[in-house]
C-alpha cells in the first residue's frame, strides 16, 4: 500500500511514539526486525506531524530518532497532533461538508431520498460530478446519529434528519487548561480546534507528562464501561515476552501517577478473585462486554482497600495480608520544611513528630516495596528504617550500601 | 470514537478553505496557506491535489465552491461528555462560577472513576472565594498586560510585596498548585497563588520590558543507568516530562542526559536518589558532590 501521511489504526503508531519519545535510543536495526517499511514510514509520519521535536542522533549502532519535548515550555500537548490524523476516503470528507451545509439550519428536516437529491445537485457543477447511492448515505447518517451529531426521527414509514442543537463553546480558558490538566485532554483540544479566534499561551504545565495522551482511546472505553457498569474483555501485552494475553475484568477506576506520568486500571478479575492494577500503556485493546451486577460492591472493595494502598499493588512480595514500614527521619531546627514534606506528601501513612528535630511515619500498606523510591528521597537524614518484610528492609540497607559503593565511599559494598 | 476523521487536521483545513471559498474563489497560494498552518508537515502534497483534482468534490476549478455556508458542525456526544466531566471539577470555579450543563448526555468520566493517587496533599484551595477573585484577576492581567501590585506571605510567614508584569500562570499536578510566573521584579517573578493575600492592579508606569519569555536557567545532568529491576523504563519515564536524551552504553547501562531548570536542582536531587544504586550521577561535578554530600550525611546517621 502507498505511504500515506494518515493513519487508520492508532495501535501501531502509539507503539512507535512511545519507543521514540519515552526510550528514543533504539536505532533503525533494532526496529526493523518486524518491517524495514513499516518503520520508515511511522517515522515518516511522526516526521510530519512532530515537526521539530523530532530529533536524530548518529550513534555507532547507526542513527536514532527520538522524541524530545520541554513539557513545561510546550504549552500544548505535541503529541495530541497523533490523534487528528484518522484516513477517510474520498466520499467520505465530501458528503461530510456538504450534508452539514444542507442540514445548516437545525431547523432543517430531510428525508434521505431528499438528502440524496440534494447531494446530486451539490455535486453536479464538478467535471466529473460524484453520484452517491442512498444505501451510502444512510450509512453515513447512521455514523452521525451514533457521534450525536444527527437526530434522526421516523415519521410514519420515512426517517427524517436534522443536525443536532449547536451548543456553544465553552470558556476558552478552561479548555485551555483541561485540555491538559484532564484525562482524555486530547478532547479539549479537539473542541479548540473549533475555536475561530484563541490565543493560548495564559497557561504553562510543571511536571507534566504528556504520554498519557497515547491511552486515549483505552481510557475512553474503560469509563463508557465503568459508566455502564460493565465487564470488559481486554488485551494486554507482556513486553519483556512480546506476548498478549486475554483479560476479562470489571474496570473500577483509573490510578493516575502525576510522579511517574503512568496511568492504571484497577479492575476485578473473576477467575482469580482479586482487584489488581493493570497498566494502561500495556493494554492493547478494550471490548466492552455485559453488565456486571456486582460492580457497585466491587468499588465498595476497592474503596475499603485504598487506605493501604500506597501506589497501586494491592499484593506483597512477602505473602502477609499486610506489610508495615516505618522510618524516621531527622533534621535541624531551620528545617522544618522536612515535617511539612511528610505531611504532604504521606498519602495513606500516618506522620508522627517524636520531638523538634526528628518525626517518624508509619504505614500499614499491601505493598511496603511501593515506598522505598520515595523513602529514598529523605537519603541524608533516616535514622531508622524498619519494615515487616525483612528481606525488603535488607534490601533496603543493601541498597543504601551499594550506593556508597557507587561512589566511592567508605562502608560501601558492590552487588 | 475518540480517533476520528471528524477531529483530523484535513477536515479542519478543508472547512477554513470551505470558508473562505464561501466568500471569494480560492487561489492556490491561499490554499497552500491555510493547509501549511492547520495540517502537517506533508499535508500540503494530499489535500491540494485532492481538491483540485476533485477527487474530493468542494472546491471547483474556478477556486469558488457548492457550500454555501460557512462550515460548522455540532459538538459530539463524546465532546459534551468530557466538558460535562471537567465542569464536576472543583477548579472549574476559576473558571466559572456556574457551568454551563449538556442535560442530554452522561460525564465521560466521575470523580470516582478516576484518583491521582501522588499528588500533594496541601493543594491550592480551587474553590475558595479570595483564590479565585486572585486567579481571575491575574488571568485577566495576562491578557492585558496590566502590572500587578502583590502582597504574598514568604516562607517565614511575612508580607512581601512585589509589582511585577504577570506573564502565565503554572501549574503542576503534583502540587496540585497555581504560581504566577512574572517578569520585571528584581525579587524573583515567581508567586504561588494560595499564598497571596492581596492582588491589585498596579497604577505604576511599568519600566521593565515585558518579556513574554521567562529565561530558564537549563542545566543538564548525566546519568548512568543500570538497567536492573526494570529501572531504565522506570527513569525513562520518570523524566519523560524534560528534554532528555538516552544512549545504550553496554548490553544493560545507559548514558542519559536530563535537561533542567536550575531553581528545580534539589527537587532533581532527590528525584535521581529515589533510584537508589540503579542509578549513578556522572556529570557535572558538583552534582556528584550533592549526591555524595546526602550519602555522606546519610552514614552519619547510623543506617
Amino acid at each position: 500500500m502507498a505511504y500515506s501521511e494518515l493513519i487508520k489504526n492508532f495501535n501501531r503508531i502509539r507503539d512507535y511514539m512511545r519507543e521514540f519519545y519515552v526510550y528514543g535510543f533504539k536505532s533503525r536495526d533494532e526496529f526493523t526486525k518486524k518491517s524495514a517499511r513499516s518503520y520508515d514510514d511511522e517515522r515518516r509520519r511522526l516526521e510530519s506531524w512532530l515537526g521539530d521535536y523530532m530529533r536524530f542522533r548518529q550513534t555507532s549502532d547507526g542513527k536514532s530518532v527520538f522524541i524530545s519535548i520541554d513539557s513545561r515550555v510546550s504549552r500544548h500537548n505535541p503529541l495530541y497532533a497523533a490523534w487528528k490524523t484518522k484516513s477517510f476516503t474520498d466520499g467520505d470528507i465530501t458528503l461530510h461538508f456538504i450534508i452539514f451545509d444542507i442540514l445548516h439550519d437545525p431547523e432543517t428536516t430531510i428525508s434521505l431520498n431528499d438528502l440524496t437529491e440534494s447531494i446530486d445537485a451539490y455535486l453536479e457543477s464538478f467535471q466529473e460530478p460524484k453520484t452517491f447511492d442512498q444505501s451510502t448515505v444512510r450509512k453515513k447518517m447512521q455514523e452521525y446519529v451514533k457521534e450525536g451529531l444527527i437526530i434522526a426521527e421516523r415519521k410514519g414509514k420515512t426517517v427524517y434528519y436534522r443536525r443536532t442543537k449547536d451548543s456553544s463553546l465553552p470558556n476558552l480558558d478552561a479548555l485551555d487548561f483541561f485540555s491538559e490538566a484532564s484525562p482524555c485532554g486530547v478532547i479539549g483540544s479537539y473542541l479548540l480546534d473549533k475555536a475561530e479566534h484563541h490565543e493560548e499561551g495564559y497557561f504553562a504545565f510543571k511536571h507534566h507528562y504528556i504520554t498519557g495522551v497515547m491511552d486515549g482511546e483505552i481510557l475512553c472505553n474503560v469509563f463508557e464501561a465503568m459508566a455502564d457498569k460493565k465487564y470488559i474483555t481486554m488485551e494486554t501485552i507482556n513486553r519483556h515476552k512480546d506476548r498478549i494475553s486475554e483479560n476479562h475484568v470489571v474496570p473500577l477506576r483509573i490510578m493516575i501517577s502525576s510522579q511517574s506520568g503512568r496511568q492504571y486500571l484497577m479492575a476485578y478479575t473473576p477467575r482469580f478473585h482479586r482487584i489488581t492494577s493493570f497498566r494502561t500503556d500495556n493494554i492493547v485493546s478494550v471490548r466492552i462486554d455485559d453488565v456486571c451486577d456486582q460492580f457497585d460492591d466491587l468499588r465498595g472493595k476497592l474503596d475499603e482497600m485504598m487506605p493501604h494502598l500506597w501506589g497501586v499493588s494491592t499484593q506483597s512480595r512477602s505473602g502477609q495480608h499486610l506489610e508495615h514500614i516505618e522510618f524516621t527521619v531527622q533534621y535541624a531546627v531551620n528545617e522544618t520544611h522536612i515535617y511539612g514534606r511528610l505531611e504532604r506528601e504521606k498519602r495513606c501513612g500516618t506522620v508522627i513528630k517524636l520531638d523538634d528535630h526528628s518525626t517518624k511515619f508509619v504505614a500499614d500498606v499491601y505493598d511496603a516495596s511501593e515506598l522505598v523510591p520515595w523513602i529514598r528521597t529523605f537519603i541524608c537524614r533516616i535514622t531508622h528504617f524498619e519494615c515487616s518484610d525483612k528481606a525488603l528492609e535488607e534490601q533496603f540497607k543493601s541498597d543504601i550500601r551499594q550506593m556508597y559503593a557507587l561512589y566511592g565511599l567508605e562502608g560501601g559494598e558492590n552487588n | 470514537m475518540i480517533f476520528s476523521e471528524l477531529y483530523s487536521a484535513y477536515y479542519q483545513a478543508v472547512a477554513t478553505i470551505l470558508k473562505e471559498a464561501c466568500t471569494h474563489p480560492v487561489q492556490v497560494s491561499e490554499l497552500r496557506k491555510i493547509i501549511d498552518q492547520i495540517a502537517f508537515g506533508e499535508s500540503v502534497l494530499n489535500i491540494e491535489p485532492a481538491l483540485l483534482e476533485e477527487r474530493w468534490q468542494l472546491i471547483r476549478q474556478d477556486g469558488t465552491t457548492p457550500i454555501q455556508h460557512a462550515p460548522s458542525m455540532p459538538l459530539t456526544t463524546l465532546q459534551k461528555r468530557w466538558l460535562k466531566s471537567i465542569f464536576l471539577d472543583p477548579r472549574i470555579r476559576l473558571f466559572y462560577d456556574n457551568p454551563p450543563d449538556y442535560p442530554d448526555v452522561n460525564p465521560l468520566f466521575t470523580a470516582d472513576d478516576i484518583r491521582v493517587f501522588d499528588k500533594y496533599l496541601d493543594g491550592d484551595p480551587f474553590e475558595d472565594a479570595d483564590y479565585i477573585r486572585n486567579f481571575r484577576m491575574i488571568l485577566d492581567a495576562i491578557k492585558t498586560r496590566t502590572p500587578l501590585s502583590i502582597d504574598s506571605l514568604n516562607r517565614k510567614g511575612n508580607t512581601v510585596r512585589r509589582t511585577l508584569m504577570p506573564e502565565y500562570l503554572e501549574y503542576s499536578e503534583k502540587d496540585d498548585k497555581i504560581r504566577l510566573i512574572g517578569s520585571g521584579c528584581r525579587y524573583g517573578g515567581i508567586i504561588n497563588l494560595a499564598r497571596i493575600v492581596q492582588c491589585t492592579p498596579s497604577a505604576r508606569k511599568f519600566k521593565y520590558k515585558p518579556d513574554k519569555e521567562i529565561q530558564i536557567d537549563h542545566r543538564t545532568v548525566e546519568l548512568e543507568v543500570i538497567d536492573h529491576r526494570n529501572a531504565l523504563e522506570r527513569v525513562l519515564m520518570h523524566f519523560t516530562h524534560f528534554e532528555k536524551q538516552a544512549e545504550k552504553i553496554d548490553q544493560n547501562r545507559y548514558k542519559v542526559l536530563i535537561t533542567y531548570d536550575n531553581d528545580d536542582e534539589t527537587e532533581m536531587l532527590i528525584r535521581i536518589l529515589s533510584f537508589g544504586p540503579m542509578v549513578k550521577v556522572v556529570a557535572p561535578k558538583h552534582f556528584v558532590d550533592l549526591i555524595k554530600e546526602r550519602l555522606i550525611q546519610q552514614k552519619s546517621c547510623g543506617q
